[in-house]
């Protein structure tokens, strides 16, 4: 670890953002902004039945070389995503549908035509005949059995059952003086980054390579898939990510659409481009979020909790998405269930459910927004039952910094931090002495007020080990970066993170000024290009800064320590006595500068020392010292008024205390705190994709699913710990999803505080006037 | 197929359409003018906003036919444009963009704001992007920045 020098441009520096120039000229290039000679348009004719049967495919006799299914592509082999997890079920996910549909919007034939809308109206042509079959479509009565089966070739509709569970729940038990049950509950929504999905593809006939233009995380693991589904040699595909607007997970997975494309451009002899309507995104893109938890909390008179016993179904829609499936998310959600609490007791028993409905994926948080939702709102209830505030009850379980490092009860490594502290520290981002004043006092239109919070660990930057216990077919454990000094001096970084929006062009610049004092503006970051960048992962899972700037630091170190031996050559000086000093090798003669030596070591190979090869380029990979993950951490607040007439909810007052270790740029930190909390409001109150009883998505416009808009936002207050971690460099954690799994927890405990003297809860998310309604009735009917 | 000619950016063009071509198409695909993106194509995200006549306007709701003998400004055409100026710097300044895919229709609807003397104060700002619909930021911050720009715009300093 280097301890953080503060500069004007290095680690902790709020610089501008070297993004920000082109998109605010509207000079941004993302996947419908490229244009190619020939450029072909596809629409897609996607099931309009959850389930069904294909009986035929026909297109009229005139389209032959237009419409494209299944039978077409003979040699596509389906998308088979096989997680080493005991007991889990692959499910073949074909590009194009081939003997059954399993949801609404799954791809069945494609259609190329000059422009969108002559691609629609081709579509419009092509027949399908179907044999429609019930859907599974309420994954917790399908986890019990089901007469229909979404795959045929399986015994049930369960992708996996599994019990995760450590210490001994019946200790928990027979000492609990406190016993709360409860069933929670998060339906299904997306992630609708504002960019759709978009592919682009055809083949470069000089180079005899398919390049293929996505609007991805994860560039290289596209290729990887695209090279196993087409039959193709990794070498003969090129996958660029341009800029991309937004991804939040959504764009972490290889899609059926990503494939289809791809075999599309190898089948006609042009360019072929889809670009996703906001309708597609939501039929078709990944879905998430839907957890039912059903727990029971034993506590002792206090509130302390002594152990969870729980009950979790994950409705995982038709199929395991490439390359993890969906046990990623209900594996992460049962073992973050104990949250940053001091649990001993622990069982949770996991069914992830195969339903007719969109697959899941991750999304900002994946598991944990679920996971929060669920501890936090039993916490409430726990010092209900105890009698104690909750803040107090919540403070009184939290893992404390004495017991750090703590190894939680399902395994995770929480690696520091005060946790306590920063629970009060967000309390006192709120007037909370005023609010309960206010809310003694009463609105004078008859809304009702409360206050509540919501707190968690979140893991970030995993390394090898997690991975591997995850039973993740590839492993996320590292990341790289190959750095080019050029012969004047400036710097290429090419790392195989894809940045799309959190400034990691800027911010793998910092570190690079942090280590080697060359000025940010003279640095170029290459990302999301699998033909520049070494191989990488992708920016998923919070790692990215973590991941990718660690490697840019070590492949900085490197270029540094070669230009100190050319250095000290050139001041005739013992190499011991030359050190690094503001972007020069500064030795008791005299400074050379790193530009001189740029030079000499690509044109001036004479001057070089002895053993010392002409070129400044290396290519580092970095993984942090720990394989479990440095573990941010944070308390949410929310102060909310409940209408009791309209069943709206206004959120008055959002606060967040948190602690991601060292900084490197904190404009951009809080930034993603903002962002993330919005989106957990989202969630939290507005964003559903219900299903009818025949499997049909009833929200497929904005007007149907609703977004957090800047009307209706709160500005979020932000306070900071700064607790570095040993394992990374500079102590920086990841923080990227954080932002969004506290909010769900928090407004309905603040709802919860709000609803108190009618008696009603609010358990499931989003919650809309309906629920909240609902819910006010059901409290009065008990009463 | 139907003749437009319009004015672009300050420039006449004269195109055959289709009739049920938009006005986003149009300019994406006829112009290049690819800063105007598209995030729903129904009217309710804003990125695809541009100025008609000197007036916001969804580009993906309004066909291509309908501007004959119409002034479009989209993002690209403003440059050099005094308000759009002071926002650029704003929003580096306050990081009120992130993926940036909402960022043309946020400053197209933030100049107008600011025209119209209607980003006076944080409640006035916020009601006035509830067209806008921005999925990164969390909105603080480009409120902030539209904020400081129209007090920097009046002589207010704030920058």
């Amino acid at each position: 670890m280097t301890a953080a020098v503060k500069s004007r441009f290095g680690v902790g520096a709020s610089l501008q953002r070297k993004e920000d120039d082109r998109h605010l000229y509207g000079r941004g290039q993302f996947v419908a902004d490229v244009k190619l000679p020939g450029l072909q348009d596809i629409a897609f004719v996607r099931s309009p039945h959850a389930h069904a049967r294909i009986k035929g495919v026909s297109a009229p006799p005139d389209t032959a070389g237009q419409v494209f299914s299944a039978r077409d592509l003979p040699d596509l082999k389906p998308m088979r995503a096989v997680p080493q997890v005991p007991g889990f079920r692959p499910s073949g996910y074909p590009a194009f549908a081939t003997d059954k549909v399993r949801y609404v919007g799954e791809v069945i034939a494609a259609c190329i035509a000059p422009t969108r809308a002559e691609a629609e109206d081709l579509a419009a042509t092509v027949g399908v005949d179907y044999e429609v079959l019930p859907p599974v479509v309420d994954a917790a009565a399908a986890a019990k059995g089901s007469s229909v089966l979404v795959h045929e070739s399986w015994a049930d509709n369960l992708f996996i059952e599994r019990t995760i569970q450590g210490g001994d729940i019946e200790v928990a038990k027979r000492e609990a003086e406190i016993v709360v049950q409860r069933e929670y509950k998060l339906h299904r929504q997306a992630s609708v980054p504002l960019e759709g999905r978009g592919v682009l593809a055809y083949l470069d006939r000089r180079l005899d390579e398919l390049v293929v233009y996505t609007s991805t995380q994860v560039p290289h693991t596209i290729r990887l898939g695209l090279s196993e589904m087409l039959g193709i040699e990794e070498r003969r595909i090129r996958v660029i990510a341009p800029d991309v607007g937004g991804g939040f997970g959504g764009k972490a997975r290889l899609s059926q659409e990503e494939v289809a494309v791809a075999a599309l451009a190898l089948a006609v002899d042009h360019p072929v481009r889809w670009i996703e309507d906001r309708s597609e995104h939501f039929l078709a893109a990944i879905h998430c979020r839907e957890h039912l938890y059903r727990m029971t909390a034993y506590a002792d008179r206090r509130g302390r909790i002594l152990g969870l016993d729980a009950e979790l179904v994950v409705d995982a829609g038709a199929y395991a998405m490439w390359p993890n499936g969906p046990f990623l998310e209900t594996g992460m959600a049962a073992r973050n269930l104990p949250g940053p609490y001091n649990i001993r007791h622990h069982r949770v028993k996991t069914f992830t459910v195969a339903t007719n409905k969109s697959p899941i994926g991750p999304y900002r948080g994946v598991g944990r927004p679920g996971a929060c939702f669920a501890i936090e709102r039993m916490i409430d209830e726990v010092a209900r039952a105890a009698g104690r505030d909750p803040l107090e009850v919540r403070v009184g379980n939290m893992v404390g910094p004495d017991q750090m490092p703590y190894k939680s009860v399902t395994g995770m490594t929480f690696d520091n931090g005060d946790y306590p502290q920063c629970a009060r520290m967000c309390a006192d981002l709120l007037d909370l002495p005023a609010v309960r004043a206010r809310q003694k006092q009463g609105e004078p239109d008859g809304r009702l007020i409360g206050v509540g919070f919501a707190a968690y660990a979140e893991q970030t930057a995993h390394g090898c080990g997690e991975w591997v216990t995850r039973g993740a077919p590839f492993i996320p454990g590292y990341e790289s970066c190959q750095a080019r000094l050029m012969s004047d001096g400036s710097l290429v970084l090419m790392v195989g993170i894809q940045s799309h929006g959190q400034g990691l062009e800027t911010t793998l610049s910092q570190v690079a000024h942090q280590e080697l004092g060359i000025d940010p503006a003279k640095v170029s970051v290459r990302h999301g290009d699998t033909d520049i960048a070494p191989f990488g992962m992708g920016t998923i899972a919070s790692r990215s800064m973590v991941m990718a700037g660690g490697a840019v630091a070590r492949a900085s170190r490197l270029l540094r320590e070669k230009m100190l031996r050319i250095g000290a050559h050139l001041l005739q000086a013992d190499p011991k006595d030359v050190r690094w000093e503001d972007g020069a090798v500064a030795g008791p003669s005299g400074t050379v500068r790193l530009e001189e030596i740029a030079r000499i070591a690509h044109l001036r190979m004479e001057q070089l020392p002895d053993g010392v090869d002409p070129l400044l380029e290396v290519t580092a990979t970095y993984e942090p010292a720990i394989d479990t993950g440095v573990f941010s951490y944070a308390t949410h607040a929310a102060v909310v008024a409940v209408d009791p007439l309209t069943g709206l909810i206004e959120v008055l007052d959002y606060g967040v205390a948190e602690d991601c270790g060292t900084v490197v740029n904190p404009m951009i930190v809080d930034g993603q705190i903002r962002g993330g909390v919005i989106q957990g409001i989202g969630t939290a109150l507005y964003e559903e994709i219900p299903y009818d009883d025949q499997g049909q998505p009833l929200a497929a416009t904005f007007a149907d699913y609703l977004m957090p808009g800047a009307a209706e936002m709160p500005a979020i207050k932000i306070a900071h710990l700064h607790t570095p971690t040993p394992y990374t460099e500079y102590g920086m954690k990841g923080m990227g999803e954080g932002g969004a799994i506290g909010p769900p927890a928090a407004i309905a405990n603040a709802v919860r505080d709000a609803l108190g003297p009618l008696g009603a809860e609010l358990n499931e998310t989003p919650m809309t006037p309906r629920r909240v309604l609902a819910a006010i009735r059901t409290a009065r009917k008990r009463t | 197929m139907s003749q437009v000619r319009l004015t672009v950016n300050g420039k006449t063009v004269a195109d055959d359409v289709p009739p049920r071509l938009s006005l986003a198409d149009f300019l994406r695909e006829r112009r290049n003018l690819t800063g105007t993106h598209l995030g729903c194509e129904h009217g309710v995200c804003g990125a695809c906003t541009v100025l008609v006549d000197g007036e916001p306007a969804r580009s993906c709701l309004m066909l291509a036919v309908a501007c004959d003998g119409r002034e479009v400004q989209t993002v690209e055409g403003l440059d050099k444009d005094r308000i759009a100026t002071a926002l650029r710097e704003a929003f580096k300044q306050h990081h009120g963009l992130q993926c940036g895919f909402c960022t043309p229709g946020m400053l197209i609807t933030a100049r107008d704001l600011i025209s119209r003397n209607v980003a006076t104060s944080e409640r006035e700002i916020r009601k006035g992007l509830s067209g806008n619909i921005c999925r990164c930021t969390g909105y603080t911050n480009i409120v902030t920045a539209i904020g400081h720009a129209a007090k920097a715009l009046a002589g207010g300093g704030g920058e």
